[in-house]
């Protein structure tokens, strides 16, 4: 019944949902009720949807500044061209052993890396090896995903009725943490209620992160 | 050792008590140190047992910083990235070395070990602790783990690259030298041990501290719970506060725990030396203390000692007087007193010796003493006993009392003294004294004894008084009357007593004439016997009738035919009978004899009256009166035909009682005759009192009547008194015709004598006299 109803409705509205859609919000806390940010919540299917609405591929800037890259996690589609920039007046030595990409630049102060072509889906941890807290993500999918806010919520607008499955990763996941899954269905003029993720982090690494004093 | 005196004890009780009360303080001060080191000791141990954790938690720290350091570079990274394996390994190995890790090890993301310096070409396994790494990420992973016999700090830092990549694993080994080196650093108790428990298995020492104590081996074996808080214990003789604290450890691994132990004895140690010193005082105190009583109470008891020595002696009778000790001191004034003593005691017992052995009037030796000087060993065999006799004495102490006969008795001995000169010279009773000669014989005894009567013969003279004193001196012989004490005493003074009596006042003893001769004694038994069988016999004497020239009466005799000693005379038995009770019934033999002698004469026409003599006993007996009255009627003769002679001296013993029964005699019909009238205490005023009939004159009279005039006039005298008192007289003794004649001329009733006839047989006498009548 309500499926026949979703199905008509689609029909009905159908520019109009795709004019509108539906929105679905992710809420993502860190396990201890804080907001997650810097989660990345992919919408894994049905992905084919968004497909059609894929922008010309980009060029994605990494800035480095205060001897941290910015942002944390950039998400990025296969194919897309990644740039590192040292706005430090310090020396910075980009690097990464990932599996998708392996690379090496040493970026003196001003100067920014030559544009690096990312193929292929996957993570990409990128670090500097003068400043070890320093550490970001190159997050690549093909799949719709969004970058969680410091109130930890991610928007997707426009979507259209049915039902959904998410993924939610974060940097700060253990090794070999998998992320959260989730599954939603999407209805017309369905309200903005998050749909809430907890995930389980370590600490942030990052500047803020003195390991030395992790007690180590 | 002497036996513990007074002192000895007072001075040991006194050690005894200081080294009590040192010995108590010396126990409290021990204790009290002891458990203030205990209280101590816990209180530092737990401080300790806080720092050792506190360091042992500094050196994973330190461990994981290092390995920290150098999970950064690059060239780790790097290889870690690209995977190279060879220098992952080389990497471990060389930061290894720089942390002082035994063993690194690399483990992946998926928990399996991808390196591992311990193995260096080993597939991958999953690391054994999962569970140290589950928090890896969170914050420092550190466990103490035990593996092999060895105990390990593993320290799990992870490796970023940047992203986590993998997990470095350090093991640093926990040693004895990593604890020797951490004691050195600091404070730590010297007995510090690493323990683990491998499943299964007891507890175990993996790990120990420098020092030379130890705790010992398998000290813990058996506890399941290790003591969190300072606890006593004991092991191999020595003293430990223990305690135990663990650490952090990864899941199912066997358990380490750290032992922390406090050496009591170890703390002690700086106090023994001064208890040693207090127990060595101790010591030297009792010695010397033990060894000053020891010489003090030799000191003491060897005068004492040397006392009772003395009194032992004394008691003994050696009185002696105790060495001298010259002490000032109580022993000293005790000997002084004990010496004074002694020699009181010592004059106090000559005193009574000389009282016991000596005459106090005379101041001579006793009879016992004079016993002991005869007895004592002589040189030659011939010895001989003189006593002295003063005879008058009982008759002067009645006169002039003793005192003045004790002073006679006194000049006596002196006198005596004077004479004897050297020789022994004692008083033995009373009356007498004795001069023992042990050299001398018959002779020079007989000479001394003359000079002795001399002596004494003067009288005592004292104020008005003058006294004789009687002397008479008995002789006896040794060996020939005896020769001991006693024997010779007892005839010294037979003979003395037969000189009282003789003119001279000197007699010799002579065992034919001892009227006491121990001999005598066994007649009475066969006395018995001779009154039993017939031994004994009647003789009669003749009494002639002088007025009529007819023998009209007979004195009966007893004679005594012995079967072995032969004829015994009178004499011999008849005192001896009178002293040992048997003369009632010698009497009633007598008495009856002669009445069944008298009867058959009577029958045959004579009745001839026959006297009997009756002794001093007799008359002391109550039924004497009723007995002979009772023979008198059996036998049927009128009671006039029996005559009874007493003495003068039989009446004179007891005078009433001896009155009362002649006088019942004589009521009776019987015929009373005093004999040997004239030597005896003859008392005219008893005469007159006696119912006598008869007087017979004593024979000392008569036997020489023919020759003195004075006997003739005393028999005239007595015969005339005696017919004016209407008194029959008899004369005795009559043994020539003259005498005969004179009493016949002073009208003497009946003589008796030799010149008549002797006493013989009655069939003799029946024979001569009764036939055809009387011849003279």
């Amino acid at each position: 019944m309500r499926r026949a109803y979703q199905t008509l409705a689609g029909l009905v509205l159908g520019l109009a949902a795709n004019a509108y859609g539906g929105t679905l919000v992710v809420h993502v806390d860190d396990g201890h009720g804080h907001p997650a940010d810097s989660a990345v919540v992919t919408l894994e299917s049905p992905g084919g949807d968004a497909a059609a609405a894929t922008p010309a591929p980009a060029t994605h800037t990494i800035d480095q500044r205060d001897e941290t890259f910015i942002p944390y996690v950039e998400v990025m589609r296969p194919g897309e061209k990644v740039v590192f920039r040292n706005s430090d007046n310090t020396r910075h030595q980009v690097y990464s052993f990932s599996e998708l990409k392996r690379f090496e630049y040493v970026l003196r102060p001003g100067t920014s890396s030559p544009p690096l072509t990312i193929d292929g889906s996957g993570i990409i941890a990128v670090g500097c090896n003068i400043h070890d807290e320093m550490i970001t993500y190159l997050f690549v999918t093909s799949a719709p995903a969004r970058v969680t806010g410091k109130d930890g919520n991610a928007r997707f607008e426009g979507l259209a009725s049915g039902s959904y499955q998410l993924r939610v990763w974060h940097p700060q996941l253990k090794p070999g943490d998998q992320g959260a899954r989730l599954e939603t269905v999407i209805a017309e003029g369905s309200s903005d209620t998050p749909l809430k993720a907890h995930l389980t982090l370590l600490p942030d690494p990052r500047a803020s992160m003195d390991r030395e004093h992790m007690g180590y | 050792m002497p036996h513990l005196g007074f002192r000895l004890r007072v001075a040991l009780f006194f050690v005894a008590t200081i080294i009590a009360v040192q010995a108590l303080t010396a126990g409290l001060g021990y204790e009290v140190a002891r458990r203030e080191l205990v209280r101590q000791g816990g209180a530092q141990l737990e401080a300790n047992s806080n720092a050792f954790v506190a360091q042992m938690d500094d050196i994973a720290t330190r461990v994981a910083s290092s390995v920290q350091i150098l999970s950064q570079d690059y060239g780790l990274r790097s290889a870690i990235g690209e995977q190279d394996h060879g220098t992952v390994l080389s990497i471990l190995r060389n930061h290894g070395r720089r942390v002082g890790a035994t063993r690194m090890q690399l483990v992946g993301l998926d928990g399996k070990v991808q390196a591992d310096t311990a193995h260096a070409g080993a597939a991958a396994v999953p690391f054994a602790r999962a569970t140290l790494l589950q928090g890896a990420f969170d914050g420092r992973k550190a466990a103490v783990v035990a593996e092999n016999g060895a105990v390990f700090w593993q320290v799990v830092v992870p490796i970023y690259a940047p992203q986590p990549a993998g997990l470095v694993v350090a093991s640093v080994p926990i040693d004895d030298k990593l604890l020797s080196h951490m004691q050195e650093l600091s404070t730590l108790p010297r007995d510090v041990e690493m323990m683990t428990r491998p499943a299964g298995k007891p507890w175990s020492v993996v790990a120990h501290g420098g020092g030379e104590a130890r705790l010992p081996p398998g000290f813990f074996a058996g506890n399941d719970h290790f003591p969190d808080a300072p606890v006593l214990a004991q092991s191999g003789g020595r003293e430990y506060l223990v305690l135990a604290r663990s650490f952090p450890q990864a899941a199912g691994d066997p358990e380490v725990a750290a032992v922390l132990g406090y050496s009591l004895d170890e703390a002690l140690r700086p106090y023994r030396s001064v208890w040693l010193t207090w127990a060595g005082l101790l010591v030297l105190g009792l010695v010397l203390g033990v060894l000053s009583s020891l010489l003090i109470a030799r000191s003491v008891s060897r005068p004492v000692e040397a006392l009772a020595a003395a009194a032992r002696r004394i008691e003994a009778g050696d009185y002696r007087a105790p060495e001298g000790m010259r002490r000032n001191d109580e022993i000293g004034q005790l000997a002084t007193s004990f010496q004074a003593m002694t020699v009181a005691i010592g004059q106090r017992e000559e005193r009574i010796r000389e009282q016991a052995l000596h005459d106090a009037v005379t101041g001579l030796p006793n009879r016992v003493a004079s016993q002991a000087a005869i007895e004592r060993p002589r040189a030659t065999s011939e010895a001989t006993l003189v006593m002295l006799g003063i005879t008058r004495l009982p008759d002067i102490i009645k006169t002039v009392g003793h005192a003045l006969g004790d002073r006679l008795m006194h000049d006596a001995g002196r006198r005596l003294s004077d004479l004897a000169g050297s020789r022994f010279v004692g008083r033995v009773s009373d009356t007498q004294f004795v001069l023992w000669l042990p050299d001398a014989g018959r002779t020079r005894a007989t000479e001394l004894a003359s000079r002795l009567l001399d002596a004494l013969g003067r009288p005592f003279v004292e104020g008005d008084f003058s006294i004789d004193m009687g002397p008479a001196i008995g002789i006896a012989c040794a060996p020939g009357d005896g020769e001991d004490a006693a024997t010779l005493l007892r005839h010294a003074e037979v003979a003395q007593f037969a000189a009282a009596g003789s003119a001279r006042g000197l007699a010799f003893y002579d065992a034919a004439t001892d009227p006491h001769r121990p001999d005598r004694l066994s007649l009475m038994g066969d006395l018995r016997e001779a009154i039993d069988q017939g031994q004994l016999t009647l003789h009669y004497q003749p009494k002639l009738d002088l007025s009529s020239g007819r023998v009209m009466a007979a004195e009966a005799l007893i004679r005594w035919q012995h079967p072995r000693r032969g004829l015994v005379p009178p004499d011999a038995f008849i005192g001896v009978a009178e002293e040992t009770g048997n003369i009632g019934r010698l009497t009633r033999w007598v008495v009856n004899d002669a009445l069944a002698r008298a009867r058959s004469w009577t029958e045959a026409g004579h009745p001839i009256n026959i006297a009997v003599n009756l002794s001093a006993r007799d008359l002391e007996d109550p039924d004497l009166t009723r007995r002979i009255g009772d023979l008198t009627a059996i036998h049927g003769v009128p009671t006039s035909i029996l005559t009874l002679e007493v003495t003068e001296s039989a009446v004179i013993a007891d005078p009433a009682r001896a009155l009362q029964e002649l006088r019942r005699l004589a009521d009776l019909g019987f015929k009373i005759a005093v004999d040997d009238f004239g030597v005896g205490q003859s008392s005219f005023a008893y005469l007159r009192q006696m119912p006598i009939h008869e007087l017979k004159i004593d024979k000392t009279f008569i036997r020489n009547l023919a020759s003195d005039e004075g006997d003739r006039v005393v028999v005239r005298s007595i015969v005339d008194l005696s017919h004016r008192l209407g008194l029959r007289v008899t004369a005795e003794g009559a043994e020539d015709a003259a005498a005969l004649d004179y009493l016949r001329e002073v009208g003497c009733d009946c003589a008796q004598g030799y010149q008549i006839a002797a006493a013989m047989p009655a069939l003799a006498f029946a024979e001569r006299f009764l036939v055809d009548g009387p011849t003279a």
